[in-house]
């Protein structure tokens, strides 16, 4: 990339780096809160905000989904599960936070390291997107007539992924259904808040 | 249609699509009859393209006709037909034992999902080893993990523990996968394909950083799944309370795909001239898996319930298969591969025994095992003869397994590899002859629940079991189809991988 | 040493980072069992924003094909017609400009994704078909004022422009965003059947504390608590 086209502080930037400092912050306050119902909410808003970035990045079908996905059918579900068990979490055990320190820096580590030598963000001629996806590109008005690309890519060339998707949510519905259907032994234990403080 | 020309998928469609069926059956014994056909028509094709492999050398399948790297690729050669043909081979025996011992522990109501997902774990799991498609490794991986997680589940009614084991396990497998997915993501990030061939023509001669963070990502996320030594927690307790027969089943199959994963990326993907991957050999997967043998080993010598003493073995006997990978020979190869299918009829073999013995006895802690041989004989030497397989007395399929490691660590100047493989062997003689000293020696508990006199366990559990046993006795004296293919498929990937 | 640019190249990686790195503190060090899967969801998606940042192209837009591209593609029916019916007035001072425009522009497009050539192919492949009025077709639309309907020499030339029109256009990569389709679908089942798990142990137990749940057990299998654990059940 030559230096006068290196990305300067324009609007889409601007908006990008906004976007990812706030789901920083929206991250660190899901992980300190401990109102198991407004780290729900917060996860809610977590996935609407990264919906937004997928929308300044130029993935509309991702952006789409993971609003109606992440931001909706998540959001419900975590507040059911939240709901039917407990509404706080109890402090965690110190124990716990060095193990994972030591993991977390561990990996982060490794990818800062990796990140040295990744192409720049929105090189057109990296090898990610000079290698097959560039291809789809050309390919894909030619042998099928469908304008998203996104779309074509996902039902034909990779259909198999899409086919095995729909059997993970397949399987997921299978496995809710056996841990809390009809003959699970579920006990009927009514779900109590515990009132206790902070 | 050409029939022949589908089989490479045939195996992966035909639970696939058996497993979404198998919800229309009404509860009782149909969704069993059902889950037992398909797994036996899937080892029926496995079988087949096996010999097919054999003969004609590799397959490639496009899958919606679209040529990789563009659209999915099935490749299959040696060593994933063989893998099939042990992931649908064992299904196919755990199938018909089943029906008596997940009536015994599961409600009724509830098996045509319990089938469903069982057929859905299999499909998932032989999904994971056709495929040529690094990303389709990670969708297929999910399949098979979350109706592993239910079906671990489902060991609630009898333990309460068996659901968080079940969460652990979800937590464990999550974490391994995603890190795959990073890996992946890293790979192509560098590359541009996801297709496994393609990568490796990519990859070659690439040594900069988002590569050796990909080999590593990959290398962790798949330690999850297959239990590497450290990464092996979620294991023990997952294996120990879920229902008999899953655990036979996840016993013999889940953790040998991850490490057939594992060889995949190691030999096809990255190749012997990726200098990372010897370091990751030399001081990663050979201390790991020594510390896997004897530390896994030795918590299986103190365990007081035969289950989890079982499942750390498996813990101990990837050990194997990590050390014969880290010597990063051909012999090495297929020493690792030769033990992860005799370790499969093993591990299968045992875990029936056990499921036997939980059918009759509601237990499986050592005190049901007191006295069995005059209780359970045809289980009892069951029992005996796959737990001499474990230790590696000749004329079994372990002793083959100990032979070519033996071999392998000698070929490759690791005099010392070869006694650290005996010394193991003999903590194995020690957990096993625990449990056997139990059964052939002592008498029967004479008060308490236990002490209720007992049958045999019926028909349809002991003839899938001996059928196992009998493999365990085959191969280990007829070795031309394990250990043959195993060294043609070592050859073959190493001459990929550039070694020798 | 310390490149503005080589920082806003990587930001996006690193905030990856660091929202991986809290999901996954959050998933070791907290103790709540739905907190753990809320940190598993940072955990994923954060590698669907590392996945969706890999396939960014700069001053790319949305790998969704233009419609006269599409109409060129098609060379037929109504959308052809409609085109050429238009064709014939329509001297405008901004169609001039866009013509004038695109050469420049062209050049500074990297990657064309070579949808020039793709233009330039297609109305040959549409075989004996292609009348004069067809093959202008996409040179209307891209602009009306260089293709009059009765050159074919001139239609010709119009479809040079359109390819450098197509050229300025330039797109994301496509697969990575196919590729987190499929792993947001994941993602969300490996949601329901943990939370489904969580609601069976606390079910079960009564709680969803990891800590009571493994003093729980000891006491089932022991008789007695240990250590921390018996201390964090008593909390």
């Amino acid at each position: 990339m030559s230096p006068q086209e290196a990305p300067g502080l324009t609007a889409n930037l601007l908006i990008d780096l906004s976007l990812l400092t706030l789901l920083v912050f929206v991250a660190l306050a899901m992980l300190r809160s401990r109102h198991l119902f407004a780290v729900v909410m917060l996860s809610g808003v977590y996935s609407l905000l990264s919906a937004s970035f997928f929308v300044s990045l130029d993935a509309v079908d991702v952006a789409f989904t993971e609003a109606a996905v992440g931001a909706g059918i998540s959001t419900v579900l975590m507040l059911a599960g939240m709901l039917l068990t407990a509404r706080r979490e109890k402090p965690a055990r110190p124990r716990r936070a060095p193990v994972a320190l030591l993991a977390v820096a561990a990996v982060g580590t490794a990818l800062i390291y990796a990140s040295l030598d990744m192409p720049a963000f929105g090189d057109p001629d990296s090898p990610a997107n000079a290698g097959v996806g560039r291809d789809y590109l050309e390919r894909t008005p030619k042998e099928i007539a469908v304008p998203n690309v996104v779309t074509a890519v996902l039902a034909s060339y990779r259909g198999f992924d899409t086919l095995g998707e729909v059997m993970v949510i397949f399987t997921a519905g299978v496995a809710v259904i056996l841990l809390l259907g009809a003959g699970s032994a579920r006990g009927g234990r009514a779900v109590t808040d515990a009132e206790e403080d902070a | 249609m050409n029939l022949m020309a589908q089989l490479p998928v045939l195996p992966v469609v035909i639970p696939f699509v058996a497993g979404a069926l198998a919800l229309l059956l009404p509860k009782g014994r149909a969704p069993w009859a059902w889950a037992t056909f398909v797994s036996w028509l899937s080892f029926l094709a496995s079988a087949l393209l096996l010999r097919e492999v054999a003969a004609t050398g590799p397959v490639s399948y496009h899958l919606g006709d679209w040529p990789p790297p563009w659209g999915i690729e099935y490749r299959i050669d040696l060593a994933n037909a063989i893998v099939l043909a042990l992931v649908s081979g064992i299904a196919a025996a755990v199938a018909p034992f089943a029906y008596e011992s997940v009536r015994a522990e599961i409600d009724e109501r509830q098996s045509p999902y319990f089938y469903a997902a069982f057929l859905i774990c299999v499909s998932g799991l032989l999904g994971v080893t056709a495929t040529g498609d690094a990303f389709n490794i990670f969708v297929f991986l999910e399949i098979s993990s979350l109706s592993t997680y239910a079906l671990v589940a489902m060991g609630g009614r009898q333990d309460r523990r068996a659901l968080t084991a079940a969460f652990t396990y979800l937590v464990m497998g999550t974490l391994g996968a995603t890190f795959f997915v990073i890996g992946v993501g890293l790979l192509y990030h560098a590359t541009g394909t996801l297709n496994l061939a393609d990568l490796h023509l990519k990859l070659a001669g690439q040594h900069n950083r988002v590569v050796e963070a990909g080999f590593a990502f990959i290398l962790v996320g798949i330690g999850l799944k297959l239990a590497m030594f450290p990464m092996h927690l979620w294991l023990p307790n997952a294996y120990a309370y879920a229902p008999s027969a899953v655990s036979a089943f996840l016993a013999a199959t889940a953790t040998k795909v991850a490490v057939y994963v594992l060889v995949r990326f190691f030999y096809s993907v990255f190749g012997l001239d990726f200098a990372f991957l010897g370091d990751a050999l030399t001081y990663v997967l050979l201390p790991l898996g020594v510390a896997g043998m004897f530390v896994a080993s030795l918590i299986a010598v103190f365990q007081h319930d035969v289950k989890r003493m079982l499942a750390y073995s498996s813990v101990g006997q990837i050990g194997y298969m990590l050390l014969g990978l880290s010597f990063g020979t051909r012999e090495g190869l297929a020493a690792a591969l030769i033990h992860l299918v005799n370790h499969g009829l093993m591990k299968g073999a045992l875990f029936l025994a056990v499921a036997c013995v939980v059918y009759r006895l509601g237990d499986h802690r050592c005190a049901a095992f007191s006295g069995l041989a005059r209780r359970m004989p045809v289980t009892t030497w069951a029992f005996v003869l796959s737990g001499l397989s474990l230790i590696g007395v000749p004329g079994t399929v372990g002793f083959v397994s100990k032979w070519y490691l033996l071999e392998a660590s000698f070929a490759a100047g690791h005099a010392w590899a070869a006694f650290m493989i005996v010394a193991s062997s003999l903590i194995a003689v020690l957990y096993v002859g625990r449990v056997v000293e139990l059964m052939l020696l002592r008498e029967p508990p004479e008060q308490g629940p236990l002490s209720e006199p007992v049958k045999e366990a019926p028909l349809s559990m002991l003839i899938p079991m001996w059928a196992l046993v009998a493999a365990n006795l085959y191969f280990g004296l007829r070795t031309e189809f394990t250990a043959g293919f195993a060294e043609q498929a070592a050859a073959a990937l190493m001459t990929v991988s550039g070694g020798r | 040493m310390i490149d503005l640019a080589f920082i806003a190249e990587r930001y996006n990686y690193w905030i990856f980072i660091v929202l991986m790195m809290i999901g996954v503190y959050i998933v070791i060090s907290r103790g709540n069992l739905v907190k753990k899967i809320v940190g598993l969801n940072i955990f994923q998606t954060s590698v669907f924003i590392y996945y969706i940042s890999i396939g960014k192209v700069a001053g790319g837009t949305a790998p969704i094909l233009p419609a006269a591209y599409e109409s060129g593609h098609e060379g037929k029916g109504a959308r052809a017609s409609a085109a050429h019916g238009e064709s014939a007035p329509a001297p405008g001072a901004a169609s001039g400009e866009s013509l004038h425009a695109a050469p420049q522009s062209a050049p500074e497009a990297l990657p064309a994704n070579d949808l020039a050539s793709a233009v330039a192919q297609t109305p040959q492949g549409a075989g004996p078909s292609g009348e004069a009025g067809l093959h202008a077709a996409p040179g209307e639309a891209a602009n009306p004022l260089l293709a009059p309907p009765d050159g074919a020499g001139d239609a010709a030339s119009a479809l040079g422009e359109a390819a450098h029109k197509a050229a300025e256009i330039v797109y994301s990569n496509p697969l990575p965003h196919v590729l987190i389709l499929t792993a947001i679908v994941v993602g969300v089942a490996t949601t329901a059947v943990g939370l489904a798990l969580a609601v069976r142990i606390r079910e079960a137990y009564g709680t969803i504390e990891e800590d009571e749940l493994e003093a729980a057990d000891d006491i089932a299998e022991f008789g007695a608590a240990f250590g921390e654990k018996a201390e964090g059940a008593r909390a």
